[in-house]
């Protein structure tokens, strides 16, 4: 290109004065570190809003993330043993509210599993403790566990109807709470079982990781 | 999704529902939708926790589920949705200030828990509102009803989608998972409930229990084995709604402002007429800020609000604000030079602004280093040889606000890892502070004398308690300024969907 003024020489391939610097003045130092953590700031920063409204919401913002920590939603990791256990943990235990989610608005594959995956003969360890709930809906529970564990699918769709069915005409009163009691003491068992470090319905013998599905789905292998 | 946005999204998944929730949910807004053992997998986290960790997400509208081909359900964030919850503190105190306490605790009770039932939430807004009450008082059901429906009628709370009844005639496969529908029609429909009742207060005994280890645990406390009459119904706070007032009155404060402006350069004394009304709509429509313009002149002529003008003008007004307070108002001005005359030359720059050559070049790259202000290049010749080209300094607004914005989900983010550091440092002094209080409490309950009572906070000593006040103002002043930058969030978001929507 033309005004190439020769190799080596500096030479700004712009018209520096466009850009407001005149010729010959002294540029700019090259920065060599990155900038400061907390770079001085010329201006103080304007004060906070200050009104009934902004205090208002101040206390609810505070008192909603207290609240929040002690609903059913706010799910605890799992502490790693203490050396010493602490005798007042026990009793400082936040009483937290178990929640049920309403299973009929969220896929089947949500709904916790119990040991069904050691093989089909294996009964359910719960039956004894679902001894004082045996509604319909606990049976038919029950039921659907064992034909999905022998992998049969067409039944088990019709099992399904058929507490589908039953479930909406038992829909009120003391079944409901029962099968909610059931369902709470399925997901006590659930985390009982997972006090100890083992997971159990993580990885069993024989249980291929992604191959064996839960409901006859295939499942793409990644 | 930015950095700066999954690094916000995973400190309020964190804060609100613990760390196993934060963790699906980061996952999951990083990667997009995944089937429920890919998740497992891929986070190292048992198919238990997932499930349970899904459950809340989707509980909260935070997660939603569709059926793929081949019979996978997959599972997928809404990173957006999970930024509201900034915004849960406004959107209470705005239905307080529009429906009083009531309609406050209806929208807290259905922010909180996602989504209820509208028998679920009266009975709990009942009994906490009759908490507050004196002795011997108690709100009634119907009156809090009444709040709902009000909400309901005017779109502040809205049905969520549900399964549709299926026949029993029909045993076709069951689904994977429900599909769940709503109709336009439908969203605000409140169903026929007569709900009798009154809020109770909470007994004594149901206090001891608190107490309690997890095996004791009591069961749901059902006092009347009622049916749910309106099970499966279940609603939820329109945020949407929300965010309309909010804009509206944004705007209102906006005009509000600059009717001051107006009104103060009027004669005093004025009583508003039919004219002077006109008079004043008039001014409106010429104003600069062209929120109101007028379109022809049937009736007199109709006077529309310009919506996207009107965001427009607010976002403008929050970078100059900035732009001011970061850099000074000579930089504000020039600023506001470029922004008004669309392009200028650094010469151009210089003298409109009349300020010397070298402090406006300096402003300039300042500026432009902080992305408020673009080059725009436009060469002279074909061959774009730079020494024979203009280069233009501009504002284009719709980046620079998405510039700021990015910087407001960081600055948050910052504000919240601030204030998680601060409460960490000094929890054995919080905790100490908490043990103290609660055993005036007990000991206030039995009886104590006053001597005993001093004797028991003097165990927090003066130093103590000076480092607690000086915890609770940095933290009451990082909670604070975190409320302040979502309302500029807001602002621009609005104008930048508002834009988008344009396109």
């Amino acid at each position: 290109m033309a005004g190439n003024k020769g190799r080596g020489r500096a030479a700004y391939t712009f018209n520096i004065e466009a850009v407001g610097f005149g010729r010959g003045d002294k540029l700019p130092d090259v920065a060599l570190k990155p900038p400061p953590l907390f770079p001085d700031t010329d201006y103080k920063p304007v004060p906070l809003k200050a009104g009934e409204g902004e205090d208002y919401m101040l206390a609810l913002k505070q008192e909603l993330r207290e609240t929040m920590k002690r609903m059913p939603y706010y799910i605890e990791t799992p502490e790693e043993k203490q050396d010493i256990e602490r005798y007042s943990k026990r009793y400082m235990k936040v009483y937290k509210e178990e929640w049920i989610p309403d299973w009929r608005r969220l896929p089947r594959e949500m709904m916790p599993r119990k040991k069904c995956k050691k093989g089909p003969k294996s009964e359910k360890a719960k039956d004894t403790g679902k001894g004082a709930s045996l509604t319909n809906t606990a049976d038919v529970l029950k039921k659907i566990e064992e034909l999905e564990k022998r992998g049969d699918g067409e039944k088990s769709d019709e099992e399904n109807e058929e507490k589908e069915g039953s479930k909406e005409k038992s829909k009120e009163g003391d079944e409901e709470e029962d099968d909610d009691a059931a369902e709470q003491e399925e997901y006590d068992e659930e985390e009982q079982e997972e006090e100890n470090d083992y997971i159990n319905s993580y990885f069993e013998d024989g249980d291929d990781f992604g191959a064996d599905s839960d409901d006859n789905m295939d499942e793409a292998t990644y | 999704m930015t950095q700066a946005e999954i690094k916000l999204c995973s400190l309020l998944l964190q804060e609100h529902f613990g760390e196993i929730v934060e963790k699906i949910g980061v996952h999951l807004i990083r990667t997009g939708s995944q089937p429920l053992r890919v998740i497992a997998h891929d986070t190292g986290t048992s198919l238990d926790q997932v499930k349970k960790a899904l459950c809340v997400l989707i509980q909260h509208n935070l997660v939603i589920y569709q059926v793929h081909k081949r019979g996978v359900v997959e599972y997928e964030a809404q990173c957006s949705r999970v930024l509201r919850m900034l915004r849960y503190p406004r959107y209470i105190y705005t239905a307080k200030t529009l429906y009083s306490d009531t309609g406050e605790l209806i929208v807290e009770e259905l922010l909180l828990n996602g989504k209820m039932t509208m028998s679920a939430v009266v009975k709990k807004v009942a009994d906490r509102l009759t908490e507050t009450m004196e002795d011997g008082k108690t709100m009634d059901y119907a009156e809090v009803s009444n709040t709902f429906v009000r909400l309901a009628d005017t779109h502040f709370v809205q049905r969520c989608p549900w399964v549709p009844a299926t026949e029993n005639s029909d045993p076709g496969p069951l689904p994977l998972a429900p599909i769940l529908v709503i109709s336009e029609k439908d969203m605000y429909l409140v169903p026929k409930l007569s709900l009798i009742g009154k809020g109770k207060r909470r007994r004594s005994s149901d206090e001891d229990a608190a107490g309690e280890p997890k095996a004791k645990r009591p069961k749901h406390n059902r006092d009347n084995k009622e049916p749910i009459p309106d099970d499966g119904i279940y609603w939820q706070a329109n945020l949407d709604r929300f965010h309309q007032h909010f804009r509206d009155q944004a705007i209102v404060s906006a005009v509000a402002n600059r009717m001051d402006q107006i009104f103060r350069s009027l004669p005093v004394g004025y009583n508003i007429s039919k004219q002077v009304l006109d008079q004043y709509l008039t001014l409106l429509a010429d104003d600069p800020l062209e929120f109101v313009g007028k379109s022809g002149d049937s009736g007199g002529g109709m006077y529309v609000i310009n919506l996207h003008k009107a965001l427009g003008s607010l976002a403008t007004a929050t970078l100059e604000s900035v732009v001011q307070e970061r850099f000074g108002s000579r930089c504000a001005r020039i600023f506001r030079l470029v922004l008004q005359k669309k392009h200028l030359e650094q010469k151009q720059v210089e003298d409109f602004a009349m300020i010397p050559a070298k402090e406006a070049k300096d402003m300039l790259y300042k500026m432009l280093s902080g992305n408020f202000i673009s080059l725009q290049e436009i060469p002279k010749t074909p061959d774009h040889a730079p020494s024979r080209t203009f280069y233009l300094y501009t504002v284009n607004i719709l980046s620079a606000a998405r510039m700021l914005l990015h910087r407001c989900y960081k600055s948050i983010a910052n504000l919240i890892e601030r204030r998680q550091f601060e409460t960490k440092e000094n929890k054995r002094l919080l905790e100490k502070s908490q043990r103290v209080e609660a055993i005036i409490a007990s000991m206030q309950a039995t009886g104590a004398e006053d001597a005993q009572l001093q004797e028991i906070e003097e165990m927090i000593t003066v130093p103590e308690r000076q480092q607690l006040e000086t915890l609770k103002r940095n933290v009451n002043k990082l909670d604070a300024s975190e409320i302040q930058v979502d309302e500029t969030i807001f602002l621009l978001e609005s104008y930048i969907e508002s834009t988008m929507k344009r396109q």
